[in-house]
């Protein structure tokens, strides 16, 4: 176990690394110029020609990204060249948004998709079941921004249940987790699909098992059956799921923090991305693309726990 | 049955019904419900609040709150200013303002009292070239500012300079920082603002949330209306229109495309208002560029466009069609376009210009869902008089580089754009960008004209107002028989706010929060 754990850990570094080049190597190749997006029509060509040396895009792309990796090994991400403000302090103040927006997501997929897919699988072939089926397919196929759209027009805008913008007021929990409701729901609810078909897949599986059955030779009821023995084995799978799910949530993120007007990476990034403020997209990206890595590598880890025939396949 | 937290079904299942309800019940009307707080849109974060440096307009709305200038904007449907931080202030002569500051403006953070020192210090710094400020073209004809006392002094000016009144001073350029304050901060500040003195006090900013400001308890003049401000930057309009709709937001302005919904349907509890913008909506040519090169090729796709389908496609009804790049209202505004639509002339023009097969071109856009409508109606125009039209949509970080000489090669190839610049009350602005100096700066169509130039710049120091109307009218025709331009609109501002309140704008729309008031 921890051979495959060095080595995964290893594997996961070099990701980082081979995604960050790769990055910076982007970057350079979209077209714009940083100083004349962030500078805008009044500044001097002195102006614009001090900007590019203080971004560094003066330097060779090489150049850049040595000088980038020697910062960010000494934790330094740089600086935002619009607020002049360490590039770490402003992704610090976004990412818990977007890390309680995913969290919630999570909540939702798992507390929907668990009972949706162990129910499908307890009534395999009845109507119910399909409809679960085809639930659960639907939810898979819209989406996430359709789902925040509707969910604000419906829930915010219409009924006036839930607040339409924002994350509600700094240092009070209450109103956060009620500005959290509907964009969470937008995030997690295509991953509902998922996981239910997933918990229902491995349901059948387990309760074909002989201990399963050895259970039932024994007397016990259905629901401990259900609830205690199998479901305990067939939601470990969603495990390894949710922790690839988690990176794609962020791009759900993306579009939720959009139509809910929150604070968040997926928007720093995105805003970011539009005005060239190129210290932020990389700083921002460097944490999440740790996080997504270090996500599955959780997830890769659990499973090769849970599973020893995982850590011969590396 | 009990679950382990001591509960059992039915109370589990109840207690999930209350958190229901409470959601359902729990109110989020606009914190202005009890009339204390103003919660309104700004379209993005600030990053610098020195006028300086300033970035955009949201800066220019928060700061005319925490700073005060000599003069400031009226609100109202007439472009104009009136008096703000000064007591009085009067031309002498042309070249001498002279001007005497209200008494008890105080700064915050113990810095004191306002003084004809700090509009000194203000003023000059923005012209110093050493300090390179985006700006220095509001105060170049600045020479110097005496102080003659505590609380007066005089500008003093280089030569005769128009846009003085109407917006060097009562703009962002206009606003007064601590000189002490802003030397002790290392001689500039992006969003902490060392020390304010205007009618509201900015006391938080949460990135990407809010900012805060709050009735300033030192301001000498009248109360202000509310006692706490908070701007939301909300980027997207149509979120924007339905956080209003929602009740979190007392006002905004909304897409130009949604006047004509709101004119039908007003929000709820909301007051629609239309106004005049000063932005200038028009499609370039490159003149340079291969396929354009022959004149009579640029006015064929003048004559092409049927300006009011384009605008109907685009807008809904909602703008106007523009005869020029300055806005009705203002000294230069022009009654009549030269070259409008006539699609066979159009067709004569091409075929005399050894066309008569059709002709393939580009047109560049921004990814605006405006822009792409116009587009496609100027493309099915194009089509009309047998030119092939591509549409290049871009993000505003690509577009806005298109035509810059300093981003490469690039500007070789664009050959239409659809472009929208906005501006301050006076014609200067709008035909700065057009001079041949700004050619493959952001002069795109590459529209080189000499005269023009030289009218720009006697037209700023012309006090005359018909002198300086007929020399922007002259700049305005040079512009159209050059072929290199259509005149699309100056789309309209729509802003919806509460009927709570009362808001205080501009005459194009432009919030003066501190003029805000309840209804």
């Amino acid at each position: 176990m921890l051979a495959y754990a060095l080595k995964r850990t290893g594997l996961a570094v070099l990701i980082t690394a081979v995604a960050l080049i790769l990055l910076i190597s982007t970057i350079q190749i979209i077209p714009g110029d940083p100083a004349a997006v962030l500078l805008g029509p009044l500044a001097s060509p002195s102006m614009r020609e001090t900007f590019r040396v203080e971004m560094g895009l003066d330097q060779p792309t090489v150049v850049q990204i040595a000088r980038f990796f020697g910062r960010v090994v000494t934790g330094d991400l740089g600086t935002d060249v619009l607020t002049r403000r360490p590039v770490l302090t402003t992704v610090a103040e976004q990412l818990p948004f977007t890390l309680s927006l995913i969290a919630m997501g999570i909540v939702w997929s798992a507390a929907i998709g668990i009972p949706l897919g162990c129910y499908a699988a307890i009534h395999r072939g009845s109507v119910l079941d399909r409809l679960a089926g085809l639930l659960s397919v639907s939810v898979i196929a819209v989406p996430s921004f359709v789902i925040a759209i509707y969910s604000l027009l419906i829930f915010s805008v219409g009924l006036g249940w839930f607040p339409t913008i924002g994350a509600g007021e700094r240092g009070r929990l209450g109103d956060q987790l009620y500005h959290l409701i509907l964009p969470s729901l937008a995030v997690g609810l295509g991953w509902v699909g998922y996981l239910a078909r997933i918990v229902r897949a491995s349901m059948l599986e387990v309760l074909g098992e002989n201990h399963i059955r050895m259970a039932r030779a024994f007397g016990l009821s259905e629901a401990t059956i259900t609830y205690k023995y199998a479901l305990k084995i067939a939601v470990i799978p969603t495990v390894v799921v949710l922790g690839i799910g988690i990176g794609n949530m962020i791009s759900s993120a993306v579009f939720a923090e959009i139509v809910f007007a929150r604070p968040g990476v997926g928007k720093l990034i995105y805003d970011s991305v539009i005005t060239r403020n190129y210290p932020v997209v990389m700083g921002a990206v460097v944490l999440t693309t740790a996080f997504y890595v270090a996500c599955t590598l959780t997830a890769d880890l659990i499973a090769a726990w849970l599973d020893p025939r995982v850590r011969s396949n590396l | 049955m009990t679950t382990r937290f001591g509960m059992n079904r039915r109370e589990v299942l109840g207690a999930m019904a209350a958190a229901g309800l409470t959601s359902a019940i729990y109110p989020h009307a606009a914190v202005s419900a009890d009339g204390r707080i103003l919660t309104v849109r700004s379209y993005s974060d600030i990053q610098v609040l020195d006028p300086l440096a300033r970035k955009s307009a949201p800066e220019d709305d928060i700061m005319r709150n925490i700073f005060c200038g000599l003069v400031g904007n009226k609100t109202g449907d007439n472009w104009g200013w009136e008096l703000d931080g000064a007591a009085a202030i009067k031309q002498v002569d042309d070249k001498h303002i002279e001007f005497t500051l209200m008494d008890g403006l105080k700064w915050s953070d113990g810095f004191g009292d306002v003084t004809a020192e700090d509009v000194k210090y203000s003023y000059e710094r923005i012209a110093d070239p050493k300090n390179d400020s985006p700006y220095k073209g509001d105060w170049a004809a600045l020479d110097y500012v005496e102080v003659k006392d505590k609380l007066s002094g005089v500008i003093v000016l280089k030569e005769a300079f128009v846009p003085l009144w109407s917006t060097s001073l009562p703009f962002g350029s206009g606003l007064i920082v601590s000189k002490a304050a802003v030397e002790k901060a290392g001689g500039k500040f992006e969003t902490r603002p060392p020390a304010q003195c205007g009618r509201y006090i900015l006391t938080e900013w949460q990135p990407k949330q809010k900012v805060v400001l709050k009735a300033n308890p030192d301001w000498p003049g009248a109360k202000a209306a509310f006692d706490e401000i908070h701007i939301l930057p909300i980027e997207d309009e149509k979120t924007a229109e339905l956080a209003f709709e929602g009740g979190e937001i007392d006002y905004t302005w909304v897409a130009v495309s949604s006047i004509a919904r709101y004119k039908k349907e007003p929000p709820k509890n909301g007051t629609l208002e239309v106004k005049p913008s000063l932005a200038y909506v028009w499609l370039g040519m490159n003149q340079d560029n291969e396929a354009l090169r022959d004149e009579r090729v640029r006015r064929a796709v003048q004559h092409a466009i049927d300006v009011p389908t384009v605008l109907e496609a685009a807008y809904f009804g909602a703008a106007a069609p523009a005869t020029g790049i300055i806005a009705p209202g203002l000294v230069g505004h022009r009654d009549k376009n030269l070259y409008g639509y006539d699609p066979d002339k159009s067709r004569a023009l091409l075929k005399e210009a050894g066309l008569a097969g059709g002709l393939d071109l580009s047109l560049a856009i921004l990814n605006k869902t405006e822009r792409l409508s116009a587009a496609q109606a100027i493309q099915a125009n194009l089509a009309d008089v047998g030119i092939n039209a591509t549409i290049d949509q871009h993000d505003s970080g690509t577009f806005w580089s298109l035509g810059d000489e300093k981003s490469g090669d690039g500007w070789k190839k664009l050959q239409l754009m659809l472009n929208r610049f906005s501006m301050q009350p006076d014609p200067s602005w709008a035909t700065e960008w057009f001079t041949p100096e700004q050619v493959g700066v952001w002069n795109w169509e590459r529209f080189n004209n000499a005269e023009f130039g030289e009218l720009h710049l006697k037209a700023k120091l012309d006090a005359d107002p018909a002198k300086r109307h007929e020399m922007y009218v002259k700049m305005q025709d040079l512009m159209e028989e050059s072929g290199d331009y259509v005149f699309l609109t100056h789309e309209a501002v729509g802003v919806v706010y509460r009927n709570t309140i009362v808001a205080g704008t501009m005459p194009n729309g432009t919030p003066i929060f501190h003029k805000f008031a309840s209804a």
